[in-house]
């Protein structure tokens, strides 16, 4: 870490005046309410997810809970939870940004891109049950869509083999909640992208296709790959809605974490802990895996 | 040079503050009172004690459950103390998570009382999360459903049912084997998950006992759904009134006064069938119990005495749960004439299976264990 | 038409047939309480319930008191750490993607055990349920204001500034965020929309929120979810064109500043 500091500062550009010194002072000053809030809101009250996780039901320490995790059972639950959060993280990522780009360069009118935009902010939270309600009056077995189908095709998607209450169903769902996020994170930074580079690269004979391909994407690169990371996060931390829709028999994660902890049945909460504390390895290896990929494009593009 | 400073502040703040909560959180006080005496001078007494605390904190109550709206609405009006609802949505477990958190806090955020499922009775007994209390009507509440220390009593039940959506499905369901008919393929459906929720839990067991099963061989339920869903009859789908309504789930497993209670608020719209199922009638039995470190204890005693009197357990019943008291009601006649007309017939409750306490222990273990193996694996294949 | 006119209008349509088709089947739904015939019978009983307003209008304000409290947390530390503690930055992005595997109902335990009684006895005053939406909203407003300092490509910018003799508040008010607005509102309207729907904590920690009494009716009723669903996505709607107003109104003066190179 140390080293890539001394690094930055050697790439000042010539002729550049020196940044004025900061003392170490004015960098807490910045620092400083984030740690605070994190520490107290954040990390202490989840300190529990830590200590539960290496107790049995009976209090005493084991490591039980870590063999546990595992068995092909919970593997398979991991592997579904990814594989949900993956698909919907990347698809959603994709059609996010057309989405956002049709809004900001597609030469449509104004009103799109605010409508767009507002209605991105309302749908990118509208999940759990309300959602699930939705998607089961369309698409459910008497579904409005369904129906409709049914009238006009004389056919019945259920019957071709689609099926709402599955892995696609599920990933189907996510994306009404994934593409809006996608959107309202993309726009903001589509609009930021400098119009002299694109006039730069007209008057220089480029078409837009060139220009997107070897100036804008490589600049929106690290963006767009942050976004879809959060974009994962958000669908593998998901609960209510795979709840609402699935009702516990797709066996994701979060879902037996719930079942766990809310226990009428099961309630070995220190499993529960267990599993959280698996998702936050995952996680962390995530955006480790994916800051160091950014560093290495970041000084390729360079 | 300036990130290590950093780091080590970070470490140095984060031990500071853990030491000091670890610090304060160990002292938690109880909240038990004395109970003094019977009759309505102690009533007296109780009633003016649960005034001056002025507020009562619930959990997990549902306002179409066991008609609680109108039973907290009548109690707050009655006695004008102020009641806190938390989460309606809770599980037992949550209930007993909540009163854990709030070990040593007062405040609106503590529950007071829960009301839980008959085997988390002795568990929170165990785990010191309650304190004893005998109502005034204590002795006529029926033995098997009460801990004899008064930690913890039944104060209704009710039974597992089919709850049919008759405007979408015109022949009904009368029994267990009938759901296997292919007319009712894409129909059926729990009303929870079996790990989690005791109401699905139980209609497992049921149709185990149905089919030849008991309650200390549960294999038979798991495999029961196995061929409905095989056969493609079983809607992977927590069952809601809104699902009913719709028609996505017209044939759905619940206690049979949550399904009573959607016939009358739908209100026709659709018609809804309620059919015990003549095979197995099984009964699932909740109890009240006051949390050990209650902040209002006097309120939550009231509370008790209030849903334990007649007043208190006629009001159940209008929700369609039978309460707890049931059958000293019924003897000494004061249930009103319309009221009883509005519950299924008494002889279908006859054979009611009122599992021990050990035996839904077991047999809910039994069920979460295999549920998954026995059904979720064709579930997967039809289509992940 | 033009080419990428089409294409732009193509993605653009598909999106709303997607997005409107399940809100239409909700709405549709919510409109056949009584029977055989279509009526707001299902808005009227919801709107007949003083709760519904005294709920969205608590939730609002807490939602308010989220964005100041967590933008205020936010900005400077997604600066400072994109300007001068590159190295930190996979701690603070780990940090703040935390809250995305710690489950509400954790979190609020968590925060009950350690807040709700003396010497620190956050649970009196809402300040605890805001501080836990912070959290919550964590991911979402970091990755928002990143996003747009990256666009805005703040080393630059600053670097600019100082060589123009700015002093840091200077930099920070006249500079970073007028160039930050586009990112904040989006960083406002997923916050706003996270805590208008948010029920474990609101209702663990006995605050009357939108998302509690939202769960209560959904219980056991049918048609009046449906057309709370519809009503809440209507209101919030609303709320977010009142941000975007503002927006637009209190930022007249956006000076690019940047375009120098």
């Amino acid at each position: 870490m140390l080293s890539k500091m001394e690094v930055k500062q050697s790439n000042l550009k010539d002729g550049a005046t020196p940044r004025p010194t900061f003392s170490i002072f004015r960098d807490f000053l910045f620092l400083l309410p984030f740690v605070i809030f994190v520490v107290a809101f954040l990390i202490l009250p989840t300190i529990s997810i830590f200590i539960s996780a290496f107790q049995d039901p009976s209090g005493k320490f084991t490591l039980q809970n870590i063999k546990d995790l595992f068995t092909p059972y919970i593997m398979n639950a991991y592997l579904l939870s990814i594989k949900v959060s993956l698909f919907t993280a990347v698809f959603g990522a994709l059609i996010g940004f057309m989405l956002a780009y049709a809004s900001t360069f597609g030469k449509l009118p104004s009103w799109v891109k605010s409508y767009l935009n507002t209605f991105s902010g309302v749908a990118s939270n509208f999940a759990s049950v309300p959602l699930a309600f939705a998607f089961i009056s369309t698409l459910g077995r008497v579904g409005l869509l369904t129906a409709l189908i049914q009238q006009i095709f004389h056919v019945s998607i259920y019957d071709l083999g689609f099926n709402l209450y599955s892995f696609w169903g599920l990933c189907l769902t996510y994306l009404y909640f994934q593409i809006p996020l996608m959107v309202l994170l993309m726009t903001p930074a589509l609009e930021g992208m400098k119009k002299e580079w694109r006039e730069g690269a007209e008057n220089l004979g480029a078409t837009p296709s060139q220009y997107w391909l070897k100036i804008g994407l490589p600049i929106l690169f690290p963006t767009i790959i942050a976004n879809t990371v959060l974009l994962f996060g958000n669908a593998f931390g998901a609960y209510a809605t795979a709840y609402a829709l699935t009702g516990g028999f797709l066996n994701l994660v979060p879902i037996i974490i719930g079942a766990e902890i809310r226990g009428d049945i099961l309630h070995n909460v220190g499993l529960g802990y267990a599993l959280a504390l698996g998702m936050i390895v995952i996680m962390g290896i995530t955006i480790l895996s994916y800051n160091y990929l950014q560093s290495k494009t970041a000084r390729w593009l360079k | 040079m300036k990130k290590a400073f950093t780091t080590k502040f970070i470490v140095v703040l984060l031990l500071v503050v853990f030491l000091g909560s670890v610090v304060f959180t160990g002292c938690a006080k109880k909240t038990t009172t004395e109970q003094t005496g019977t009759g309505n001078a102690y009533l007296d007494q109780l009633i003016k004690a649960a005034q001056k605390e002025g507020e009562l904190t619930v959990i997990a109550l549902p306002h179409d459950w066991a008609n609680y709206g109108e039973i907290i609405s009548t109690f707050s009006s009655k006695y004008g103390i102020k009641v806190n609802e938390l989460d309606p949505n809770a599980g037992s477990g949550n209930e007993i998570e909540a009163i854990k958190a709030n070990k040593g806090s007062t405040g609106p955020q503590a529950p007071d009382v829960i009301d839980v499922g008959l085997a988390w009775g002795p568990t929170a007994k165990e785990q010191g999360l309650i304190q004893p209390y005998k109502v005034q009507t204590w002795d006529t509440i029926p033995d098997d459903v009460k801990d004899p220390d008064g930690y913890w009593y039944g104060d209704y039940y009710g039974v597992l049912a089919f709850e049919v959506n008759s405007s979408v499905i015109k022949n009904i369901p009368q029994d267990w084997s009938d759901l296997l008919k292919p007319e009712y393929k894409g129909k059926v459906a729990l009303g929870g998950d079996p790990r989690t929720s005791a109401m699905a839990a139980m209609a497992v067991a049921a149709a185990a006992i149905a089919n030849g099963g008991s309650f200390d061989n549960v294999m038979p339920g798991p495999e029961f759904f196995a061929k409905l869903n095989k056969a493609g009859n079983f809607v992977p789908v927590i069952a809601k009134p809104g699902t009913i309504a719709s028609g996505e789930t017209p044939i759905a497993m619940m206690w049979d006064y949550l399904a009573l209670t959607d016939r009358d608020n739908f209100n026709g719209n659709p018609e809804i069938s309620v059919v015990i199922p003549k095979s197995s009638v099984v009964a699932g039995v909740y109890v009240q119990a006051i949390s050990a470190y209650a902040p209002h204890p006097n309120a939550a005693k009231l509370w008790m005495e209030f849903l334990y009197s007649d007043e208190g357990q006629l009001l159940y019943l209008k929700g369609y749960v039978h309460p707890i008291r049931y059958n000293d009601l019924a003897k000494r006649n004061v249930i009103p004439e319309d009221l009883a007309k509005k519950l299924p017939p008494a002889e279908l409750y006859a054979k009611a299976i009122f599992p021990t306490i050990d035996q839904i222990t077991k047999a809910k273990k039994d069920i979460a264990d295999n549920w998954d193996k026995v059904v979720n694996v064709n579930v997967k294949q039809n289509g992940s | 038409m033009k080419k990428s006119r089409f294409w732009a209008w193509f993605w653009i349509l598909l999106g709303a047939l997607y997005f409107l088709l399940p809100l239409f089947s909700t709405f549709l739904f919510s409109l056949k309480m009584k029977k055989g015939v279509l009526s707001f019978a299902a808005y009227q009983s919801v709107l007949k319930d003083p709760q519904f307003f005294k709920t969205f209008i608590f939730s609002l304000e807490m939602s308010v008191l989220t964005i100041i409290v967590g933008l205020a947390i936010i900005v400077p530390t997604a600066f400072w750490v994109r300007l001068r503690l590159k190295g930190l930055r996979p701690i603070v992005e780990f940090i703040t993607q935390m809250p995305f595997v710690v489950s509400p109902i954790v979190l609020v335990f968590g925060l009950i055990r350690l807040y709700s009684k003396p010497p620190v006895q956050l649970t009196r005053t809402p300040l605890l349920l805001v501080m836990g939406y912070v959290v919550l909203s964590l991911p979402y407003i970091y990755r928002s204001v990143d996003n747009g300092l990256m666009a805005m490509d703040v080393e630059r910018l600053t670097e600019a500034a100082e060589s123009l003799g700015a002093g840091w508040t200077t930099i920070l008010f006249k500079v970073i965020l007028p160039n930050l607005k586009s990112a904040l509102i989006s960083g406002t309207f997923l916050t706003f929309a996270i805590v208008i729907g948010e029920l474990t904590m609101a209702s663990m920690l006995a605050w009357p929120a939108f998302g509690p009494y939202m769960a209560l009716l959904g219980q056991n009723r049918a048609y009046e979810p449906a057309a709370l669903a519809i009503m809440s996505f209507a209101l919030t709607w609303a709320a977010m064109g009142v941000i975007q107003w503002v927006g637009r109104t209190s930022f007249v003066k956006q000076e690019q500043v940047g375009g120098i190179h």
